[in-house]
């Protein structure tokens, strides 16, 4: 009973700041919610891990090689959106030149990611697994494009 | 006909070697011509804002006239603190299988803490303030080496007493024999337990960190996590708190009034629930229990030999338990920057727990929990780098 009452004169006395504070914690955490990319990220690597049936000994050394080779790409890919999104409006000819140049450039680079990588990653898993690993991303891809379609149809 | 077959195998061997080599060299070319670049750091830079308070209790009834004279005790305190990577090194195993990697972090902390006695006329604020350095090195295999050491100052700003320096450092290795089972062995050096005392670091935990999990880190805490959702982490735990600090004798509360300051410490060890609510960037914590084997000491420099300069202290001229009170901690997690991904790495997991088991509890913000899948996370926005217009 001693033990109650004192933490109700403790929130008697504080009450208004502890209201304040709450309040502020849940405005906050609704505004800076998770980012998209992330939480999706997540789901792909939880989608994928199902799907690989991975043994200790390989998932140990595939995850660190498997994440490096998505950071790589990814970034590829964002540096191009964002350079076509930089130049996209009063796009001079040596623009688009450019944007050429470095759509070429991030294909190649995407390209030789993948083969690096995939050799690394066939060095750790085996041949088998890795088709399984291709399958599964593009299962993952599928899976979103579907429901979200869904979800417009809806 | 021999020799033909050995210049042919020659040669094979001889295009074999040069495939592989110029097969990475070129991958590196066309990737490094773009010359984009990825986030230096698995870690982040975090800042903590941990408040914890007490409400008052009378101190036992005693014959001792420090005791008489100090009345009750409540205790309050903020502590702002924060880590942020300075270097961090990627190097792979002879197969270019295994990722090694080595992480130098600053760490920082600045503490107010205010403990309060009734029975004093001026109530005390005392500061401790440290910055420090931090190395984790993952083998890239099974272990990972955790060594910290974090210098800081202590004063009783009230009465503007002197600085007095002192030293904590940590050295643990910590051995993932799988995602589920982990074990670490070590030394610290904490004030955890109020006193100097260089203790074993005894820690087993069963469980993925990303999952259910039960970690005993002794002599830090002993936590039960439940991941409640991807956002949400409900813990039951028990762990120490306290500390040894610079404390006024402006009160004459040690009868040799040559002494300006004396030493304080302070600990609780405090059981309770916590909750961990997890947003990205911006996340935040409240926990409430009980705190017990609520002690208070106070230590003469004088008195206490200065032969052992390194030891424990062992006279004290008061100490006393106050009974077992509620306890409200809550606390703010801010991360800042990129960081390179490592979804289920069972080591960089592992880097991260010790980081946040040793260091200040902000929560494993930075572990990835594992995530069911919702019609909110899918936008064409969400899953933008991984498509292509003719996937539809």
């Amino acid at each position: 009973m001693t033990i109650c009452r004192m933490v109700y004169n403790l929130f008697m006395r504080r009450w208004r700041y502890i209201l304040v504070f709450c309040s502020c914690l849940f405005i906050f955490a609704g505004a800076f919610a998770q980012r998209d990319r992330d939480r999706v990220e997540q789901l792909r690597v939880s989608f994928i891990s199902k799907r690989l049936d991975l043994t200790n000994a390989e998932y140990e050394k595939f995850w660190p090689v498997y994440n490096e080779y998505n950071d790589k790409v990814k970034a590829v890919r964002r540096n191009l959106r964002q350079s076509y999104r930089k130049k996209a409006e009063n796009m001079t000819d040596a623009d688009a030149e450019e944007l050429y140049q470095l759509d070429m450039q991030s294909k190649q680079a995407e390209l030789d990611l993948h083969k690096q990588y995939s050799q690394r990653i066939k060095e750790i898993i085996g041949t088998k697994k890795l088709v399984r690993l291709r399958l599964a991303e593009e299962q993952f891809k599928r899976e979103m494009i579907n429901s979200i379609q869904q979800d417009k149809g809806d | 006909m021999a020799a033909n077959t050995n210049i042919f195998s020659k040669a094979l061997a001889m295009a074999s070697a040069l495939f592989l080599t110029v097969g990475p060299l070129a991958a590196q070319t066309a990737y490094d011509s773009l010359k984009i670049s990825l986030p230096k750091h698995y870690f982040q830079t975090v800042i903590i804002a941990d408040f914890f308070a007490k409400p008052a209790k009378k101190l036992p009834d005693t014959i001792d006239p420090v005791g008489r004279h100090l009345k009750n005790y409540a205790f309050r305190q903020m502590n702002l603190s924060f880590y942020t990577p300075l270097l961090t090194q990627n190097s792979y195993g002879a197969d270019s299988t295994i990722i090694r990697n080595s992480h130098l972090l600053l760490t920082g902390n600045y503490t107010v803490l205010k403990p309060v006695f009734r029975g004093l006329p001026e109530q005390h604020t005392l500061t401790k303030i440290g910055i420090g350095l931090r190395y984790i090195y993952n083998t890239g295999k099974k272990g990972v080496w955790f060594a910290d050491v974090a210098p800081f100052i202590t004063r009783d700003i009230t009465f503007e007493s002197k600085g007095y320096l002192r030293l904590s450092s940590t050295l643990v290795y910590s051995h993932n024999v799988s995602d589920r089972f982990n074990w670490r062995l070590g030394i610290t050096k904490s004030f955890y337990w109020g006193n100097r005392y260089y203790l074993p670091f005894i820690g087993i935990r069963i469980g993925r960190l990303d999952k259910v999990n039960l970690s005993i880190q002794i002599p830090r805490s002993i936590t039960l996590n439940i991941p409640v959702s991807s956002k949400c982490i409900i813990s039951a735990y028990t762990c120490p708190q306290g500390g040894l600090y610079s404390f006024s004798n402006k009160d004459s509360l040690y009868y040799n009034k040559n002494d300006k300051v004396f030493h304080f410490t302070q600990y609780q060890v405090n059981t309770g629930l916590r909750v961990d609510v997890r947003t990205g960037w911006f996340n935040f914590y409240i926990a409430t229990g009980i705190s017990t084997r609520n002690n208070i000491t106070f230590y003469s420099e004088a008195a206490n030999n200065r032969l052992r300069a390194h030891l424990p202290y062992n006279k004290y001229f008061f100490s006393e338990n106050s009974p077992a009170s509620l306890f409200l901690n809550f606390g703010l997690v801010l991360k800042f920057g990129k960081a390179r991904a490592f979804y289920n790495n069972k080591n960089m997991y592992d880097v991260m727990d010790l980081n946040n088991t040793i260091g200040d509890n902000s929560g494993n913000t930075q572990i990835p929990l594992i995530k069911k899948q919702r019609k909110e996370d899918q936008n064409l926005r969400s899953i933008q780098d991984l498509v292509d217009y003719n996937d539809f």
